[in-house]
């Protein structure tokens, strides 16, 4: 009996023949070339394995929240509760703030740091995931981008109930200040989708970064818990992008997440569509943490079974 | 038993004669083809890696060092050395030796969770594994999350999965109810039946076990073994790494004597195992005891 068989993965991907449903599996494990097992099956294997991914968002969240009594709704609480923190800190450091600008700040900062903390979120959950997964790792034979892909919905999850919370603020403070001029929504809005998939890829890439340098160095999450912090202070969240004039703009596209951030203050606070600027920084941005982030990590993906 | 040590060819497990049908499949690097009757062949193996032997593995220490323009300290590991195997499908095979011997490494190659640095590894059938006990168990989940969890990192659908949860869970011998309780509420005992009960329930064609049978009491290991020779009446092969001396014995038809790396002996188990205590005993190779 002589098969005929589909090109093979040295990942560890199945490929069963073409003689009916008892046709054996045979896999190939042979040395990587450039250090990068072959891409092609390996994203096959990673587009096949997702409910992997999905389901262990869902359980790492429901262990999360297993025994906390306001469960899932600190999701909501905790950016909500930290943004009017900022925004009393922003509006007491310039000496106060009218009622129209007032209300203007707190939805800038409060979709800032939604936004910030949503890209945090899978920036710093990602990078955790490889050492996290340990047993995992050693045990299973899967494409290892599925476990930061994993925080990555992890992270979505977490996100997206925010945004209902933003424009009922939003809503709540028109009716109470009805001359302020943040629009509700406008076709403007529709870019949203787009920058948040922009920010949530370029922030993908940049976990694949750290997860490897946290297998590496046991204590890169620590130094990310310092390092976001002033990355949030040098993103357009606590300040508008327009504050910065001439050659201090380059602060907004050499951040990573500075194009998209500052997209997101044009689209939903003054809604306009993001500037050709913006638009270009954030697909730079995405090409560049994906190519760096998706290079590193396949190439160092065979270490991690002897070094978790 | 035959010696090799010192040389790298190709050794065929059991006493079966090799079938000359054979299967093709496309390789990395063009057409490999394997004999119809075989589980695993692994040609001309070998795997090496780098650790960091720095006593602090921090990007602390890692600047510090390149400040004083030091480099972070690593040592190549040569963990597997030229190993060339036919394992024929329905063997039971044991893999003996001391610890950094590669039997660990071997068993995570022929996984696909190690590739190899030089030769080939290919596996004809369905692989399970349980190479590290827990099955990356969340211990704040349940039983069954964590069941559901593990066979879909395995390659299996929720509905398989989860269609095989209570069999699962009367197969671990768990009390009633359990199986619905934290993780961190069962024994260690538990914790360990309900991997191996996992590992087996995904009916593979081929089992990779690492130490896996020490977990549970001796009634849960006779429940173990008759569940593997099932498996191996069903013509499955079942490969393990195991200390415990007298279950390579009693289980396995073969058994492989690795040693720093290369297949120092193979053959039938009491002699390899016989061999092997010789040496624990004495400190010396079965050349060198030849020789006594």
């Amino acid at each position: 009996m002589e098969l005929d068989f589909d090109p093979m993965s040295t990942t560890g991907s199945k490929q069963p023949g073409k003689v009916g449903e008892s046709a054996p599996l045979i896999q190939i494990f042979e040395p990587h070339k450039a250090q990068t097992p072959p891409l092609i099956p390996y994203f096959k294997e990673f587009w096949e394995r997702r409910a992997f991914a999905l389901e262990l968002a869902r359980f790492a969240d429901k262990a999360e929240y297993l025994e906390s009594k306001l469960g899932k709704a600190w999701l909501i609480l905790n950016p909500l509760f930290l943004s009017m923190v900022y925004f009393l800190l922003v509006t007491v450091l310039r000496g106060g703030a009218n009622k129209n600008t007032g209300l203007t700040t707190l939805a800038h900062i409060l979709i800032g740091i939604f936004m910030f903390y949503f890209a945090q979120n899978i920036i710093s959950d990602g990078a955790q995931s490889i050492t996290a997964g340990g047993r995992l790792i050693l045990n299973q034979a899967f494409p290892r981008a599925l476990l930061p892909f994993s925080s990555s919905v992890r992270a979505f999850g977490q996100f997206w109930p925010t945004i209902p919370t933003y424009f009922a603020v939003v809503l709540i403070g028109k009716i109470f200040y009805p001359k302020t001029q943040i629009p509700l929504a406008n076709l403007n809005y529709l870019w949203a989708p787009f920058i948040i998939a922009a920010l949530a890829i370029t922030a993908f890439g940049l976990s694949l970064i750290f997860a490897v340098m946290n297998v590496y160095f046991r204590d890169t999450s620590k130094l990310l818990t310092y390092t976001t912090r002033i990355w949030l202070y040098g993103s357009p969240v606590l300040w508008k992008p327009e504050m910065l004039h001439g050659w201090h703009r380059i602060f907004i596209s050499i951040n990573p997440l500075g194009p998209a951030l500052a997209a997101t203050s044009h689209v939903w606070i003054e809604g306009v569509r993001p500037s050709n600027s913006e638009l270009i920084g954030m697909s730079v941005w995405i090409v560049l943490a994906m190519a760096i982030g998706t290079y590193f990590f396949t190439s160092r993906e065979r270490d991690f079974a002897v070094r978790i | 038993m035959a010696d090799k040590a010192k040389n790298p060819e190709l050794i065929r497990l059991g006493n079966s004669q090799p079938s000359t049908t054979m299967l093709s499949a496309k390789g990395y690097n063009g057409d490999v083809l394997i004999p119809d009757d075989l589980a695993i062949r692994i040609e001309d193996l070998s795997i090496t890696y780098k650790i960091n032997v720095d006593t602090k593995k921090t990007l602390k220490n890692a600047v510090m060092r390149a400040s004083k323009g030091e480099k972070v300290r690593m040592r190549t590991v040569e963990a597997v050395k030229r190993v060339s195997l036919d394992i024929p499908h329905g063997s039971v095979v044991g893999i003996v030796g001391a610890n950094g011997a590669g039997k660990s490494t071997l068993m995570r190659s022929i996984a696909g969770i190690m590739p190899p640095t030089t030769g080939r590894i290919v596996v004809n059938g369905k692989i399970s594994t349980l190479l590290a006990l827990g099955v990356g168990f969340n211990p704040a989940l349940s039983g069954r999350d964590n069941i559901i969890l593990g066979g879909l990192a395995a390659g299996l659908t929720r509905d398989e999965i989860e269609s095989k949860t209570d069999e699962i869970a009367a197969f671990a011998d768990l009390p009633d109810g359990f199986i619905d309780m934290p993780v961190r509420t069962y024994s260690s005992g538990m914790y360990g039946r309900v991997a191996f009960a996992v590992s087996v329930s995904m009916t593979p064609d081929i089992l990779l076990l690492d130490e896996a049978l020490s977990a549970g009491d001796a009634a849960f290991k006779e429940k173990s073994f008759l569940r593997m020779r099932e498996l191996v009446e069903e013509a499955r092969t079942i490969v393990i790494v195991s200390h415990a001396l007298a279950t390579i014995s009693d289980l396995c038809d073969t058994a492989i004597w690795m040693h720093k790396g290369s297949i120092l002996a193979h053959g039938e188990p009491g002699k390899i195992v016989e061999e092997y205590l010789k040496f624990l005993e004495v400190g010396m190779l079965p050349s060198n005891l030849e020789d006594m």
